[in-house]
């Protein structure tokens, strides 16, 4: 005799009984579809005693709209995959739709936190295809403006590390400090945030009295200002413990993982694109390339600290700027409509999380034929998955804010 | 008649019948209790009396529970504020003057959320959790000595009473956790007990040495033994005891830098993630009635409790006065009392308003008569104060108490704006690796000192 037949009718998913009449099994089955890799179903297979947490992409502390699914076996993260994707934009393909000086503003909002660089490389692009000369001020102020922006984003670094460590007050002295050099930029481009400033062959329009007058007001007391937002949490013996040992990179795997800026440099490496290969005018300044961690790598602390000294080189820099900026114009003379020679090129420039570069083909139109980014942000988060094996999940917090990603060029 | 039932009929339907209400209410209702209270008022009295125990104890519970709530809103605001301040924040300010009114409004908030039980939760068990954790935190307030004499309970065992039902937050906080059916929740929870009871021990052991030398757990008594100067105080005799209580306290109470049980960051917010409404509102209150317990108690037992850091007779003695005391009987001046009361404001308050007035012709009379009027009202509040001070010593002991705890509730949210947190084996390294060795130390140390002490015949 034969059971009667049940209807096998699968329950909708907005069902609600499905929650109230299922197996608790059924929420264990992450993903519900079947693996598509080895890797895959290795990762979404439990042993005994594990379990996933979702982090993200609604959750306060990754940065933007990341997720990882951590496997974890009490408090320590057994593996752990970072999902991309939840902030796709399609900005290359976007690009390749746009003619060149729409891209500028298209590849704004890549990494909203230091958007000058994202237009500093493709513009460097575009003059290479196009053969334009920039002049010697317009070179100048770029130089002088992206490394305003980088002590911005620097300091925005630095408060973030801490609101994942869960210090609540360095990020709103850290945003003080950023909002004196985002209201000058503010004077000079119109935007705290997008600026959108660079033009194919100079800068969009020439340096005006609120800027100077706001940047001279910021540099009479820059670094002091630094030192006293770093000292509530350098001298923090809870902080310096939570970030020592942590996250480790050593030099091989640094150079084997591609990775590039603050990161590289603190574990051991002199890598500095400025420096490496030299562009606008960093060969005529005086800076250096501060390089920390042992032979054995550089942990979270080193790449926290590395980037404080940068804020300090870049102070350097940009007062050199101020002193020796040439007169003359700050465009070149270009035409309207750019039709560039069919060819390709390749520009990148140290932003503050590393080498970004863009890659042009033209075609002989006025739009590029091909358009690609290369974000540092996604290169660094390809470690998280290496760094956090057998580490705690407030580990995960504090390794992860301090390779500094910005979900924005991460997902493009 | 008439012209009653006319304008009764003028008003809204509301109005027709909250009008004879109030007039049931306001001649009705006097004359009927003070009939009943004639009628059983002796016997209810009598009842009252030899009942006085069980009198006491619901006085004491109602009071407590309504002193909680106000006292957790103020920690709240001032939480909310001091770390604004830090912040280089304003930080509230809509509501009443510089947002003073701003935890009540979110208070009121709280409580007309949506009460949601997720679907797989443990009903029964997410119900009562939150009230297991209010209540566990009530109910140590019960022994706490306000002033001399304004203590809930006065039990011999006092300490123990409150390490045993201080040690049942764990429970609510684990239960809130499991029953939740969230994985934060679950990790809040767990943390939450590997803390509460890591932490239990050396805040347990701190207090030892300090049982030793006062003889008693009775912290009425403790309480009484540190009067005097402020070098009386336990925190001279148990300098290491008071640290480590302090260290502890700060994990048993979940706050930063051990505020790893509702770790934004990490788990979201730990154990109360799943919870909305007033019971997320009961986790909340909780939280802070807990600092607050745990400020009473660190000024209690090693921080002179209720008395004033200087030993006011002493002085009164040295300068050759008795102690003081105002005894003044109002009943004594007659029919003067009634002149008096009629004359005495009218002239105070035309006297304070006189400078104004003669500073500022041009502005209208009426503002320096306003100001002269505040003027004695709050002289009126001076002089009642300080007579109630100098007259009752729970007064006095109340309001000492009062300024030391919340200094230590300063201190609890001052190293919330300060400190990052510290990670979860740190802080069972720390307990277990620093503080429980010397919380034995220092109960070893008091121990070989007291037997010495009394071996060389001193105390």
């Amino acid at each position: 005799m034969t059971a009667p037949a049940q209807p096998q009718q699968h329950p909708s998913e907005d069902d609600p009984r499905i929650m109230l009449d299922g197996q608790v099994g059924q929420y264990e089955q992450v993903p519900p579809y079947p693996p598509r890799t080895e890797r895959e179903a290795e990762f979404y297979t439990l042993g005994d005693g594990e379990m996933f947490l979702n982090m993200g992409p609604q959750h306060p502390s990754t940065h933007g709209v990341l997720r990882v699914v951590l496997k974890i076996s009490g408090e320590k993260v057994v593996d752990l995959d970072p999902v991309l994707g939840y902030l796709h934009r399609g900005v290359e393909k976007l690009c390749e739709n746009s003619d060149y000086h729409h891209i500028i503003s298209q590849i704004d909002p890549l990494e909203y936190v230091s958007s000058l660089f994202m237009e500093w490389a493709p513009v460097m692009a575009f003059e290479k295809l196009l053969d334009v000369q920039v002049p010697r001020r317009a070179e100048y102020i770029r130089v002088l403006t992206g490394e305003m922006l980088r002590i911005a984003s620097h300091a925005l670094f630095q408060g973030w590390m801490a609101l994942d460590l869960g210090g609540l007050t360095p990020i709103l002295y850290s945003f003080i400090e950023r909002d004196e050099i985002v209201e000058a930029l503010a004077a000079l481009t119109g935007q705290r945030m997008l600026f959108n400033y660079f033009r194919i062959g100079g800068v969009n329009g020439d340096l005006n009295h609120e800027f100077m007058s706001r940047v001279g007001d910021w540099m009479s007391r820059a670094l002091v200002q630094h030192e006293a937002n770093i000292g509530l949490l350098n001298e923090n013996e809870i902080f310096v413990r939570r970030m020592r040992g942590i996250g480790k990179v050593d030099r091989d795997m640094a150079l084997r993982m591609g990775v590039t800026g603050p990161n590289i440099r603190a574990a051991g490496v002199p890598f500095d694109v400025r420096r490496a290969h030299p562009y606008s005018v960093y060969p005529e300044l005086e800076f250096n390339v501060p390089v920390r961690g042992t032979k054995d790598g550089g942990d979270s602390l080193d790449r926290y600290l590395l980037r404080l000294d940068e804020v300090r080189e870049s102070i350097r820099i940009i007062d050199q700027c101020l002193h020796e900026m040439p007169d003359g114009p700050v465009m070149a003379r270009m035409p309207r409509l750019m039709r560039p020679r069919p060819g390709r090129a390749w520009a990148a420039v140290e932003s503050p999380r590393g080498l970004f570069g863009t890659y042009v083909i033209s075609d002989g139109t006025d739009q590029p034929f091909r358009f690609r980014v290369h974000d540092p942000s996604f290169v660094h988060l390809q470690l998280v998955g290496m760094l956090m094996k057998d580490n705690l999940i407030a580990d995960t917090m504090a390794v992860m804010a301090s390779l500094d990603p910005v979900m924005g060029g991460i997902d493009k | 008649m008439t012209a009653a039932t006319r304008s009764l009929r003028q008003v809204a339907t509301v109005g027709r019948i909250v009008i004879p209400l109030l007039v049931i209410f306001l001649i009705v209702a006097p004359v009927a209790t003070v009939l009943v209270a004639q009628a059983i008022g002796p016997w209810l009295i009598s009842v009252l009396n030899s009942n006085i125990g069980i009198l006491r104890f619901v006085v004491a519970i109602t009071a407590i529970l309504l002193f909680s709530i106000p006292a957790a809103f103020i920690i709240i605001y001032m939480e909310l504020k001091v770390i604004a301040y830090m912040n280089l924040r304003v930080g509230p300010n809509r509501v009443l003057p510089a947002g003073a009114a701003h935890s009540v409004v979110a208070g009121l908030k709280v409580l007309t959320k949506e009460d949601f039980t997720p679907n797989s939760a443990d009903r029964l068990v997410f119900t009562w959790a939150p009230v297991l954790v209010f209540l566990t935190a009530v109910m140590t307030f019960m022994v706490v000595p306000f002033g001399p004499g304004l203590v809930g309970a006065p039990l011999n065992i006092g300490l123990l009473y409150l390490f045993a039902v201080g040690g049942m937050t764990v429970v609510g906080l684990l239960l809130a956790g499991w029953s939740s059916f969230n994985k934060y929740s679950l990790l809040g929870g767990l943390r939450s007990a590997a803390q509460v009871v890591s932490y239990e021990i050396p805040l347990t052991l701190s207090v030892v040495g300090l049982i030793l030398l006062a003889g008693s757990m009775s912290i009425d008594s403790i309480a009484r033994q540190q009067s005097g100067w402020v070098w009386d105080w336990f925190v001279f005799r148990q300098p290491l005891g008071a640290l480590i209580f302090f260290i502890a306290g700060v994990a048993e109470a979940n706050r930063t830098p051990f505020d790893l049980t509702e770790a934004d960051s990490e788990i979201v917010a730990g154990f109360a993630t799943e919870y909305s409404g007033m019971r997320f509102g009961f986790l909340f209150f909780a939280e802070y009635v807990n600092v607050f317990i745990m400020s009473a108690l660190i000024v209690t037992l090693f921080f002179g409790a209720w008395n004033a850091p200087v030993d006011v007779n002493w002085l009164l003695h040295l300068v050759g006065v008795g102690p003081l005391s105002i005894a003044f009987d109002p009943g004594q001046l007659g029919g003067n009392l009634v002149a008096l009361a009629a004359v005495v404001p009218l002239v105070v308050t035309l006297v304070l308003a006189a400078p104004f007035y003669l500073l500022r012709p041009e502005k209208p009379v009426w503002q320096s008569l306003l100001i002269g009027f505040l003027l004695l009202n709050l002289l009126l509040v001076g002089v009642l104060g300080l007579s109630a001070y100098v007259d009752w010593d729970w007064v006095a002991g109340l309001i000492w108490f009062m300024v030391k705890a919340f200094a230590f509730v300063f201190v609890f949210v001052w190293m919330r704006g300060t400190f990052p947190r510290v990670r979860i084996d740190q802080l069972m390294g720390f307990a277990w690796k620093w503080l429980l060795p010397a919380s034995l130390l220092n109960l070893f140390a008091t121990a070989l000192a007291i037997i010495l002490l009394k071996s060389a015949g001193i105390n």
